[in-house]
């Protein structure tokens, strides 16, 4: 058995790419004190919304903005009906996937038909890393950083600014003060609502954009429900991070290492390790992990309670 | 007219109101797709609640009722388990597998102790995450969301090696003999005695449970949280795991009931796709304000929904995922009718404040 490890790493650096993105966007919106379990939905209808708008009119990038338009959407209902109406945000989050899941099967075979198989509808082109010419050919690590998809260096990026907002500047603060009790915050005259508001879109379309690289960038089609669970998994990794951005980072990759494991092993088609079993190991990686370093962590102490602005 | 009367008329109206919206949304949307509404909403109707086929419903709404109950449990500590559906996978693998090898012990005795089991299997599954919220502090939602996965792949991974029946093209146990299936009922429907354990049975176990013993009190109490809990002498460790427990030990059973009363085997459809029990569930127990007595009144009104979108997928062609759109409506709408009830609970206090002075 033979396993190249620069290999693994290189993969694992762009299965990150999607519960990075999704996972940086709730964490700077847990850190204001909202739960959104919607996150989930919003990179299913990311996925689908980025496929339909490749296969329709055939351009990437249109597609990717038709998907993070997607998303915010999605997220700006999640808005409405947690922050300005104060809605129990689990029950909102877990409705809205339900939703989700309907909406992306029912408009895919409203607009294929109801046999879709043998050959699903796919596109021809899938998105394109980026080519950086001559840096790609650095020893060791040129090859394993250069050459991936623009969204992997662009969550890397935002994940790092994410940081700096929370730690170093003024709006971090006040995000930070919300998120711990958005009474007090409001009678600071700190906008909790505003705030929330901006961060949900924000993160709709992070999510929306993060879930096109499933239909768009991996494979060429979309799949009922193709998302599997990678916005519930991007929510564990941020309490795995302490909700610390950097630490996502660590995270992310690490979880997305064991997939990338898993997913060579099923390409060797290893008797002794089953399919199902290979596809469990991200999951209860999670939560070995968890376990292991999960003592006494605390998150924001305003996270996931309805706050009703008192006039 | 009393405030509790007023309340009460206030929910029941802004309840049906809610059902009502979503079922205009719905409409609109079987329009926009090209297909007649009044027909597809007829066979909605028809499927989930003609008198004939209310016994499906019944059969249909046990898994929810089982899986909300127990729900209805954790939720009041305010421990969100939301790890029904893994729970139940678990319940309905043992089940199935112990049934199988004690197919000889006869039925009475066999199956009170395959039901109980079940639920064991199930409350063992929730007792990772109840450690980890209890000890750790970890957020149990997420927990239970993976251990959900983990559950189905293991599950997935049984039934495609070890416990795959050999002669089968699917990926499913052998049938379990028919002294170990529940009995039905009701002779010529498939209303088993599952249903009257879920309807008759524990339903007013859990209320009594609940409205009635000092164990319920005790999870209200943690419910309003943790400080208020402490100063009233709870132990908070020992109730967060008691609450993952029965919660996690209902949809257990909920799993191995609906093998043995209505599948015969284990199979990894045990739960819809479009709709799965352990997810409904959750709905259900928060609709039913966490009350036994209207959970059993909502999980008939959604099996109805779930039986009636089929038969309006089967009868008309309005594809299988309106089920999910118009069971995530009545959710929202339903929410927002809570919003709503809220403001107008207020009103009707504020008035009557009003009068007195």
């Amino acid at each position: 058995m033979s396993i190249d490890i620069s290999g693994l790493i290189f993969s694992a650096i762009s299965l990150m790419t999607p519960v990075l993105l999704a996972g940086i966007a709730e964490l700077l919106v847990e850190r204001s004190g909202v739960l959104n379990l919607g996150v989930e939905g919003a990179m299913l209808i990311g996925a689908f919304a980025a496929f339909m708008g490749a296969y329709y009119y055939g351009d990437l990038g249109l597609a990717s903005f038709i998907a993070a338009l997607s998303g915010m959407v999605f997220c700006a209902l999640f808005a409405i009906l947690t922050v300005s109406l104060a809605l129990n945000q689990m029950v909102t989050g877990l409705a809205m996937n339900l939703l989700a899941i309907g909406i992306t099967s029912y408009l895919y075979r409203a607009s294929f038909g109801w046999y879709v198989s043998p050959i699903p509808p796919h596109i021809k082109e899938t998105l394109k890393p980026i080519d950086l010419g001559a840096l790609s050919e650095m020893p060791v690590v040129g090859k394993l950083i250069f050459g991936h998809l623009p969204h992997t260096y662009f969550a890397i990026i935002l994940a790092i600014f994410g940081w700096w907002l929370i730690s170093k500047t003024g709006i971090g603060l006040k995000i930070r003060a919300m998120g711990e009790d958005p009474q007090v915050a409001d009678s600071l005259g700190i906008n909790v609502n505003l705030t929330r508001y901006t961060l949900l879109l924000a993160e709709g379309a992070i999510a929306g954009l993060a879930g096109s690289l499933l239909s768009i960038g991996y494979y060429n089609m979309f799949l009922d429900n193709m998302t599997q669970g990678r916005g519930y998994v991007a929510i564990a990794l941020v309490i795995l991070a302490r909700w610390n951005p950097m630490l996502l980072i660590a995270a992310s990759f690490f979880f997305s290492m064991v997939d990338a494991l898993q997913l060579r092993i099923q390409a060797l088609g290893l008797t002794y390790i089953p399919p199902q079993l290979a596809l469990m190991l991200p999951y209860l990686f999670t939560i070995i992990v968890l376990l292991a370093l999960g003592r006494k962590v605390r998150g924001p102490a305003a996270l996931a309670r309805s706050y009703k602005r008192q006039r | 007219m009393s405030i509790e009367r007023q309340v009460n008329l206030v929910r029941a109206l802004l309840a049906l109101s809610s059902i009502g919206l979503a079922f205009i949304f719905c409409t609109m949307l079987i329009t926009l797709s090209g297909k007649n509404p009044g027909e597809a909403l007829f066979w909605l109707f028809y499927g989930g609640f003609s008198p004939a086929l209310i016994p499906e419903t019944f059969v249909r709404a046990t898994p929810l009722l089982l899986v909300s109950l127990g729900l209805s449990v954790a939720f009041s500590a305010k421990i969100w388990n939301i790890g029904a559906e893994g729970q139940l996978y678990i319940g309905g693998i043992v089940a199935a597998t112990l049934a199988l090898y004690i197919s000889g012990v006869p039925s009475p005795i066999a199956l009170p102790v395959l039901i109980v089991v079940s639920g064991i299997a199930g409350a063992l599954w929730a007792l990772i995450p109840a450690i980890l919220r209890a000890i750790y502090g970890i957020n149990e939602v997420i927990t239970t969301l993976i251990f959900n996965y983990i559950a189905i792949y293991f599950v997935s991974y049984l039934l495609n090696g070890p416990l795959r029946d050999p002669v089968s093209l699917f990926p499913e146990t052998t049938t379990i003999p028919d002294n170990m299936w529940l009995p039905t009922v009701v002779p010529g429907t498939r209303l088993h005695f599952g249903v009257v354990l879920a309807f008759l049975i524990m339903t007013p176990i859990m209320w009594f449970l609940l409205k009635r013993t000092a164990l319920g009190l005790k999870l209200e109490i943690l419910g309003s949280g943790e400080k208020t809990a402490k100063y009233a002498g709870i132990e908070s460790v020992r109730m967060i795991i008691i609450a993952m427990l029965v919660s996690g030990f209902m949809a257990g059973m909920a799993g191995g009931v609906e093998v043995l009363g209505i599948q015969h085997k284990m199979r990894l459809e045990i739960s819809p796709p479009t709709s799965p029990y352990g997810y409904t569930g959750i709905a259900v127990a928060l609709l039913g304000y966490l009350n036994p007595l209207l959970i059993a009144a909502t999980s008939f009104f959604l099996g109805g929904i779930m039986n009636g979108s089929t038969t309006m997928h089967r009868m008309v062609g309005v594809p299988v995922g309106m089920a999910g759109i118009i069971q995530a409506l009545i959710i929202l709408f339903i929410l927002l009718g809570y919003f709503l009830e809220e403001k107008l609970i207020h009103r009707i206090i504020g008035g009557l404040r009003k009068v007195e002075h």
